[in-house]
């Protein structure tokens, strides 16, 4: 044992326990408002879904903590990479994005008709969940390429076929609602990158005739694109009074939810959400139950919560060191966004209902742990930034 | 300012836009709608439910249970709710007994709301399917009606319908007395039609009892009795009444064939009928009975009374023959009935008519018909009782009078003839037949009675009759030993396509006992026996196998040793 300890090589003051383990450069409002969001949701589960599995009240509750402890590891463990090097890695995250999509056709079992999830010892694991993150990633990396070396047109093409190749993968499932967050968060990229208004003129004009031909002019020849309960969801909120029985069943109990709810909220009499009324409580309609409960103040109080997230990811998007982290940055705040406004709109009434969860909100582990791994690289962006204007370099675009 | 710039300016707005489309659409379904969406939650969740109040008891005169209704649960879908319906199909069919096809039929409809899968289930069965909680099934109280005697009275008691609604018999005769008040329950359901909480808003109370003046034992042994005639004669039908003559209170009344209460909707028409008062034929022999005792009273005749009788008479286009050819023999009216005699009969019929007018055109005669209840019903209380047909004097023609004075030419119902015969064993007075004991627990007075000859004629008629079971009479073969019987035979042709059949009848005998003292009247009417026909052999055997049970266990004292 010495007496004295050995002066250090570099005189520098002894950072703190935070600052050691790499946490002391993250973006502390992202962390809280993602950890918030995923406490609410725990304790929402745990409150509103103790009759729903027998004999186990804090099922959801339980299996969303151990979700949540997974997925703030990985964001914990992102945040310290260098998103930088993802870009170099994006053919093999593209590939590793479509092999798992195409995994489900292999081997996932059809659940309400739809082949999605690949079963795992402890747990049922999605790939399309996970591939948006990945999507983002690559397709950011994609749209640097093609932005110096070729013509515009050939660089909107390529996206395009880059983010809707997955997209109808997915469709395929069939997801119809994961699949619209592909075409979103694509078509954020391309925004973002900057392709020109006139490519998305044309883009939405063709949009809106394979509407026409998808939706009228093919079952009018008799040859329906879309199944029958994908069209009834896609068209329920536009009548939701028609029939309980089908899919404006759920339009209408989750109106009645959120209704009943009031200002500040049921609380334990909640019982649209808790007797059974709403299907689908603990994953799509989990913002009913929130409604239902808790009232206009815990609504309000989760999407501000959302709106800070999001707000966060814009932030970080124009601070980031580099275009990459940028477009990266803006793929995710599209992703969340598009997220929180469909599956919410179709709480309240004014979206059609496409199955897309809440973030962080509905239960479910690959949503859970695919949207910290976002949040991560969102940090990761962040802690990069704060990096470099440490040492002195300019942004790069 | 940079392409990524001025649209991620663009991007911002964007969310803030929707996010505040959000907001506002939740402040407005939150805060203006709330209210009414709070009510239509309500609404979904509280549902009233009638609870049928179940039916009173059907007792005996003993208290013994005739009918009696229990709790019991109806088993209802709602398809659109049903998740796996060939499972739930399979699962409810193996609890249910029923057949698993028909049910997944009742939940074939998946728009349907409401399908009764299976009324009144007992609530052990009920109960397993509240056990199996299969999304969609739900139970609603209900009430049943079983039959501890089984097939016992059946038609007498008749039957309830799903609703617990009285259809036939006394039960639709007392519905309004057995029938019990529903009430009203509030439900507080989950969605998968579970049962939370329940409210009762009014109470269910349970029908009023009735106490029939039928013996269970009584009635029982009576049913054997018919049964053992259908097994040997294999007749289209058959009745047996028995009266306690002195009050004209029902102890049995049976009919054949019978039906099984608990299944009523297998039952044919001719099963439901209660024969006791819904068969109507012409009575034959059994009626000289009151031929000769509206003679006796306008002392035409006594039982002593000889008639130089020839071997056939002509009366207009007919030719009366006797049963069993004679030749010329002077008779006394005891005789005439001891034996039948048809020509006898219809010759006291016109002479009781010589007396107080035209021969052929007989008024008095027709009045002594009616006296004794013919051509009325006799207010019985149970529904449909038939009155048979008794011809108005006006519509003789030339051969009538040949005809009715021994029971053709117009019909009766056993009930009837029960009756009339209680008039002459209860020394002249006729009381309407009395079915009902006690209305919930009062006892019900019994119908204002008629005195329709003197107590000294019904005596003598009575002395007459006894001569019919005596030696030389028809029904000789029949003692009950310790006990003087009396009665009539009676074997008449049935009327087929309008001619009187060569080969069809209707076998019947009245009889009562203690002869001097009848306590106990039975009526045995048997519709187209085969093999034999006669009154006599047929019919007048049930009544002594009924009387030889019936006499001591109602603790009727023998008349001599």
């Amino acid at each position: 044992m010495e007496a004295f300890p050995r002066p250090r090589p570099f005189e520098q003051p002894r950072a703190s326990l935070i600052s050691r383990a790499g946490f002391g450069n993250l973006d502390p409002i992202l962390l809280l408002a993602g950890i918030g969001v995923i406490g609410f949701s725990i304790y929402t589960l745990g409150v509103a879904t103790q009759e729903d599995v027998p004999g186990d009240p804090y099922y959801y509750a339980v299996r969303q903590s151990i979700y949540a402890v997974i997925g703030i590891a990985l964001m914990l463990a992102i945040a310290r990479v260098d998103y930088s090097r993802f870009r170099e890695l994006r053919v093999g995250i593209y590939t590793a994005m479509i092999a798992s999509i195409c995994l489900v056709f292999v081997f996932a079992e059809a659940t309400r008709g739809t082949r999605a999830w690949i079963e795992l010892p402890f747990f049922t694991f999605q790939p399309s969940e996970l591939g948006k993150v990945l999507l983002v990633v690559s397709l950011a990396a994609f749209a640097l390429d093609t932005a110096r070396r070729s013509s515009e047109v050939r660089r909107t093409v390529r996206l395009l076929a880059l983010g809707f190749f997955p997209a109808a993968l997915v469709l395929l499932q069939p997801d119809l609602g994961t699949a619209l967050v592909y075409g979103a968060v694509t078509l954020a990229i391309m925004f973002l990158v900057g392709v020109r208004w006139t490519h998305f003129a044309i883009m939405g004009a063709t949009a809106a005739s394979l509407v026409a031909v998808v939706l009228v002019i093919a079952p009018a020849l008799g040859v329906p694109v879309l199944k029958d309960y994908q069209e009834d969801r896609l068209t329920a909120f536009l009548h939701p009074s028609n029939d309980p029985a089908d899919s404006s069943y759920q339009i209408n109990q989750s109106l009645i939810a959120v209704g009943s709810g009031g200002k500040t909220g049921r609380g334990d009499d909640a019982t649209q959400t808790s007797k059974g009324f709403l299907p689908e409580r603990h994953t799509d309609f989990i913002f009913a139950v929130v409604g239902e409960r808790f009232g206009f103040v815990g609504a309000a109080f989760l999407l501000s919560l959302y709106a800070l997230l999001i707000w966060r990811a814009l932030r970080i998007l124009t601070l980031s060191k580099n275009f990459f982290g940028s477009l990266i940055a803006g793929g995710i705040a599209a992703m969340l966004m598009f997220h929180m406004i469909v599956n919410v709109g179709m709480n309240i009434g004014v979206m059609p209902i496409t199955g897309i969860p809440l973030p962080l909100m509905s239960s479910g582990g690959s949503s859970v742990i695919a949207t910290f791994l976002a949040l991560g690289l969102l940090q990761s962006i962040y802690v990069q930034a704060q990096l470099t204007s440490k040492r002195g370099l300019t942004r790069n675009a | 300012m940079s392409v990524i710039d001025r649209r991620l300016g663009l991007l911002f707005a964007a969310f803030v836009l929707l996010l505040a489309l959000v907001l506002v659409r939740a402040a407005w379904v939150q805060g203006i709608n709330g209210g009414s969406l709070s009510a239509e939650a309500q609404n979904q969740q509280v549902e009233t439910v009638v609870v049928p109040g179940s039916r009173g008891t059907i007792l005996d005169r003993a208290g013994k249970e005739l009918a009696v209704s229990e709790d019991a649960a109806t088993v209802f879908a709602t398809p659109y709710q049903v998740k796996h319906p060939e499972e739930t199909a399979h699962k409810l069919a193996k609890v249910l007994g029923g057949d698993e096809e028909e049910i997944l039929g009742e939940l074939a409809d998946r728009e349907s709301g409401f399908a009764y899968i299976e009324r009144k289930a007992d609530l052990n069965e009920a109960a397993e399917i509240r056990e199996l909680d299969l999304a969609g099934i739900g139970l609603l109280p209900d009430s049943r009606r079983i039959y501890p005697q089984g097939e016992l009275a059946s038609q007498l008691i008749g039957t309830v319908g799903v609703d617990n609604q009285g259809l036939t018999g006394l039960e639709a005769a007392e519905d309004e007395l057995l029938h019990g008040t529903d009430g009203e329950r509030e439900v507080v359901r989950d969605a998968l039609g579970d049962e939370l909480e329940r409210n009762t808003i009014a109470g269910a109370e349970t029908g009023s009892n009735l106490r029939l003046t039928i013996d269970a034992t009584l009635q029982a042994e009576t049913e054997r009795v018919l049964k053992g005639i259908a097994e040997t004669y294999r007749p289209d039908g058959a009745t047996a009444i028995v009266i306690d003559p002195r009050s004209s209170e029902m102890l049995a009344m049976a009919s054949l064939p019978g039906f099984d209460p608990a299944h009523p909707e297998s039952a044919s028409p001719d099963e439901l009928r209660n024969m006791a008062t819904g068969f109507t034929y012409e009575p034959g022999s059994t009626f000289k009975a009151f031929t000769v005792g509206g003679a006796l009273e306008d002392r035409v005749v006594t039982p002593q009374s000889p008639f130089d009788l020839p071997p056939t008479l002509q009366v207009a286009d007919r030719v009366i023959e006797e049963s069993h050819p004679r030749g010329y023999v002077t008779l006394s009216v005891a005789e005439i009935l001891a034996q039948s005699s048809n020509v006898g009969a219809v010759t006291i019929g016109m002479a009781l008519n010589d007396e107080f007018g035209d021969p052929q055109f007989g008024d008095r005669f027709d009045s002594w018909v009616r006296k004794f209840g013919f051509g009325s019903p006799t207010g019985i209380a149970y529904p449909g009782e038939e009155e048979g047909i008794v011809p108005t004097p006006e519509d003789y023609s030339g051969s009538t009078m040949g005809n009715l004075p021994i029971g053709q030419g117009l019909s009766v119902t056993p009930m009837q003839m029960a009756a009339g015969y209680s008039a002459i064993a209860s020394d002249g007075v006729l009381r309407t037949p009395r079915l009902v004991l006690a209305e919930d627990g009062v006892r019900t007075d019994p119908e204002p009675s008629k005195r329709v000859i003197s107590r000294a004629n019904a005596e003598k008629l009575r002395e007459m009759l006894e001569g019919v079971l005596e030696a030389g009479g028809t029904a000789e073969a029949v003692t009950v030993p310790g006990y003087t019987l009396a009665g009539k035979t009676g074997t008449a042709q049935k009327v087929v396509d309008g001619v009187y059949s060569e080969t069809e009848f209707v076998a019947s005998f009245v009889g009562f006992a203690p002869a001097e003292n009848p306590q106990l009247l039975v009526t045995v009417v048997v519709d187209n026996p085969k093999g034999d026909y006669y009154g006599g052999t047929v019919a007048a055997p049930a009544f002594g196998e009924i009387a030889r049970f019936a006499l001591p266990y109602l603790g009727i004292p023998p008349d001599h040793d």
